[in-house]
């Protein structure tokens, strides 16, 4: 066998650099030539905060969102997909916790056309009723499809669970059953009104655009929407409440279950955090990111209990969650949840030189290859553009990194784990519920699936 | 549009098959290595098999620890995995350049000197994991088990394809240490493996670094045998039924296709498209917007290599309406595309997103490398990511029709209906 080559280190990266314009309405431009990707990603977000929705009528943003292409001015639903689809123009749109998205990809020579319709899909819907009830219907069966997934179930849980109810993020962001219910066109050709405008608006555009006037195409198209009324609601300025008795256990019930869904969560920073963002990645990678992180070295590959258990921290426009989910062995589901809780604590007490330079590796050396597609980079940029940042931030974030050491990584991680777990457990309750209670990681209680 | 990819190819004396696309755009190199096995190959009694193998290739090798595979290679800056499918399995990482030859001589011990380090206990432990996977993906979820059940319902028994990938639980109990070395000596050897090298090297550095670290291996695998010859569609209707407690009732419509990399898979492929596939398809104009009582209809293709390739449309039946219904409405819309042939429209929308979605896939260096490993191990058509959409666009209208109306008419389907129980079928 010929002798194991030593590796050669990379040379330092950066993100690529972008070009910015302003279009005459307002909106910015960001664009991204990457010679060879011959699909242009065109991503547009629009900050607005899921709290603009009514409490009443939850989800209308969601549902305005994936009515932008079911009928224009111009053209009917039908039409509008015929036309998007000859031209090989996939397009997607949804609301997420900091704005709304619509999200084109386009082969490069078809980018003239596609920001046309896209720009027809921003500011002349017209929500035709037979639409409206389609697509509300079609939210309501997809509500009764997330309810029967375990992982979804569980999300669904813990932010009910970790959130005070008084809060919108302790709610879907899709809107529940009988908020959907509530809907009428008339309230979403309201909310587009109100809300749905080229204020605040950031268009990225990344791909080879060789040969291409990105922003004269752009000014053409979607620099010529208008709309005078536009309404600019602000998001809250401190993250979203911590229920009072969030610490505690909640079993979902299903009878039966094979296996059970763990969410097991804290709070988390935003990426404005004091101390900066870049121990955070870090950390999850060490703890949860890989099938031989702390996590899954017990879980998967000592104890053979789970496929797989991941870590992650999520950032939201202001403040954030940290989050571990996945899978266990229904007959494994207390030892489960203990190893878990105890191999997450571990993190407060340090980590090795070799944890700390793997984790920092592993996410900076990675980052050419991550973001080396027109799509990866027009949705990071499009991403922090929701939170009025810019790419500088992630080339700045992965030379932070650098740096850092276990006493850093320990100090940002007691910041915010601090032993005061939510934990939803997804499975048959009755097989576990009263040795979970045994943990002494809160109270137990079980609600229906 | 012409793709260009540059695609230079080297055979080793061992019957290693090397293909090098040189691409300086980011500074790294994926490896990617297909071997000419999968669960089309497992013995009766051993399905799943193939892929609790590809577990045990991380579990360490002659000079690599168990596990070291995944931290050594995630520690300087490498994306890694491995998957299983009918028709073969593949090892993948894209790491920085400087990390390449690392990745190559950690590849070559594990399909060189995986037994070495194969003990009862790293078995024991991946069974367990595998089973996990399988509960996680298959048995906790669902409509969980639709695809198996349509496997089994399009194809005969004792075909390859009958069976899933995931296999049984009985079958992966069944495995022991001495079924992990026959299997690598019968199927994992260098004459029975593809290397492909896309990133940023030369195709005199990819080849010099194939030879160093994989000549030495031996020519150890059997002779592949020849692949199945083509089945025909199935004459008569096949229908299966599960009551269970699903959301909404949920129908897998199916169809034997003609093998994968032909003219005429390609156009049952562009049929299925446009009957099902496509945001405008005739079923979603008609089931979902016009008479809404589908939430959902789509269709996918999926190319096999063993005599036969598989088609299915899946219908979300909207709450309250009949499922018997909407089937034999989808069933008109089968019967009236197979008589008349898509419109130009039609064409003009499905070769639009092929197209996009062609394009889309090779944007990245992993998958580019992935589809070259594919084309030149299963159809020896290493040179395939160029001339694929040129293929593409030249099948015509006629031959779209052609194809449904041999393959895709309603007395060829096999139907797995999901069925919301209720109460008194509940209880």
């Amino acid at each position: 066998m010929s002798t194991r080559p030593d590796v050669i280190p990379p040379q330092p990266w950066a993100f690529p650099e972008p070009q910015r314009h302003e279009l005459a309405n307002g909106i910015s431009l960001v664009t991204y030539d990457i010679p060879g990707q011959y699909v242009v990603s065109v991503r547009t977000v629009l900050p607005l905060p899921l709290a603009a929705e009514p409490r009443e009528r939850e989800g209308i943003a969601t549902i305005t969102a994936r009515l932008l292409d079911e009928g224009t001015a111009r053209h009917t639903s039908e039409e509008f997909a015929e036309l998007l689809e000859r031209k090989g123009i996939a397009l997607g749109a949804g609301m997420s916790d900091s704005g709304l998205s619509v999200d084109l990809d386009v082969p490069k020579r078809r980018l003239a056309e596609a920001l046309d319709l896209l720009r027809q899909a921003l500011g002349e819907p017209v929500f035709p009723q037979a639409e409206v009830t389609r697509h509300l219907k079609t939210r309501l069966a997809e509500i009764e499809q997330e309810r029967a997934m375990a992982p979804q179930r569980a999300a669904r849980e813990f932010i009910a669970t970790f959130f005070d109810d008084a809060d919108r993020a302790s709610r879907p962001s899709g809107g529940t059953h009988e908020s959907v219910s509530a809907i009428a066109r008339e309230d979403i050709v309201d909310f587009h009104r109100r809300f749905v405008g080229p204020r605040g608006m950031t268009v990225v555009v990344a791909g080879d655009l060789s040969g291409l006037d990105v922003a004269a195409l752009a000014g053409e198209s979607l620099g010529q929407w208008v709309h005078d009324g536009q309404e600019v609601a602000e998001g809250a300025d401190a993250p979203a409440a911590r229920a009072a008795d969030a610490t505690r256990i909640v079993l979902v019930d299903r009878p039966g279950s094979v296996q059970s869904e763990l969410s097991v969560g804290c709070a988390g920073p935003d990426r404005r955090v004091d101390g900066g963002w870049s121990p955070y990645p870090v950390l999850a990678f060490v703890l949860g990111g890989s099938p031989n992180a702390r996590v899954d070295a017990v879980l998967r590959e000592e104890k053979g209990f789970t496929y797989g258990i991941r870590s992650g921290f999520r950032p939201r426009r202001r403040g954030g969650l940290f989050l571990t989910n996945g899978s266990v062995r229904a007959d494994s589901t207390v030892e489960s949840v203990r190893l878990l809780l105890d191999i997450l604590e571990s993190g407060r007490e340090g980590f090795s030189e070799s944890e700390v330079r793997a984790g920092v590796d592993f996410i900076s050396k990675t980052a050419p290859g991550r973001f080396a597609t027109a799509d990866a980079v027009a949705d990071e940029a499009a991403g922090l553009a929701l939170e009025g940042l810019t790419t500088a931030f992630t080339t700045e974030n992965l030379q932070a990194m650098q740096d850092l050491d276990s006493d850093a990584l320990v100090t940002a991680y007691t910041r915010w784990v601090d032993r005061q777990w939510t934990v939803v457990v997804v499975g048959d309750a009755s097989l576990y519920a009263d040795q979970l209670k045994e943990l002494g990681r809160g109270d137990v209680s079980v609600v229906p699936n | 549009m012409p793709l260009d990819y540059p695609i230079h190819e080297k055979t080793l004396p061992n019957g290693l098959r090397v293909i090098v696309s040189p691409d300086a755009s980011v500074p790294n190199v994926t490896v990617n290595v297909w071997v000419n096995v999968g669960s089309r190959h497992e013995a009766p009694g051993r399905t799943g098999f193939a892929h609790l193998f590809e577990h045990l290739m991380f579990q360490g090798s002659r000079n690599v620890a168990s596990g070291e595979h995944f931290t050594r290679l995630m520690a300087e800056g490498g994306r890694l995995n491995a998957t299983t499918w009918f028709d073969r399995t593949n090892y993948f990482e894209t790491v920085p350049k400087g990390a390449y030859e690392l990745a190559l001589w950690m590849e070559a011990d594990r399909h060189g000197h995986l037994l070495d380090a194969v003990n009862q206990e790293n078995l024991d432990n991946q069974r367990d994991v595998v089973k996990e996977e399988k509960r996680q993906r298959y048995d906790n979820v669902p409509y969980g088990h639709a695809l198996i059940e349509t496997y089994a319902a399009v194809f005969p028994p004792e075909h390859p394809y009958h069976h899933p990938t995931i296999g049984s639980m009985e079958d992966l109990d069944a495995a022991s240490v001495e079924d992990v070395h026959a299997f690598f000596r019968r199927f994992y050897g260098p004459n029975n493996t593809v290397l492909t090298l896309v990133g940023d090297l030369t195709p005199e550095e990819g080849f010099a670094a194939a030879e160093r670290y994989f000549g030495e291996l031996p020519a150890s695998a059997e002779p592949a045998r020849g692949n199945l010859p083509q089945l025909a569609p199935i004459t008569e209707p096949v229908r299966v039924e599960r009551v269970e407690d699903v959301p909404n009732d949920r129908l897998h419509v199916a169809f034997r296709l003609p093998v994968d990399n032909t003219e005429e898979f390609f156009a049952a492929h562009l049929a299925l498209d446009i009957i099902g596939g496509l945001a405008t398809s005739r079923l979603v104009q008609r089931l979902v917007r016009r008479e809404q009582v589908a939430n959902a209809a789509q269709a996918h293709a999926m190319g096999f290599v063993d005599g036969v390739s598989l088609g299915f449309i899946v219908l979300d039946i909207a709450d309250g309406q009949d499922p018997d219904t909407v089937e034999a409405r989808a069933l008109e819309e089968l019967e009236r595309f197979a008589n008349d042939g898509p419109t130009a429209v039609e064409m003009e929308s499905a070769l639009a997103q092929a197209e996009r979605s062609w394009l889309h896939a090779l944007a990245s260096q992993e998958e580019r490398a992935d589809v070259i490993s594919q084309h030149a191990l299963l159809h020896d058509d290493p040179q395939f990511v160029n001339t694929y959409l040129d293929r593409l666009m030249a099948i015509t209208p006629e031959q779209v029709q052609a194809a449904a109306d041999q393959w895709l008419r309603p007395h060829s389907r096999a139907v797995v209906a999901h069925l919301v129980a209720t109460e008194e079928e509940a209880a």
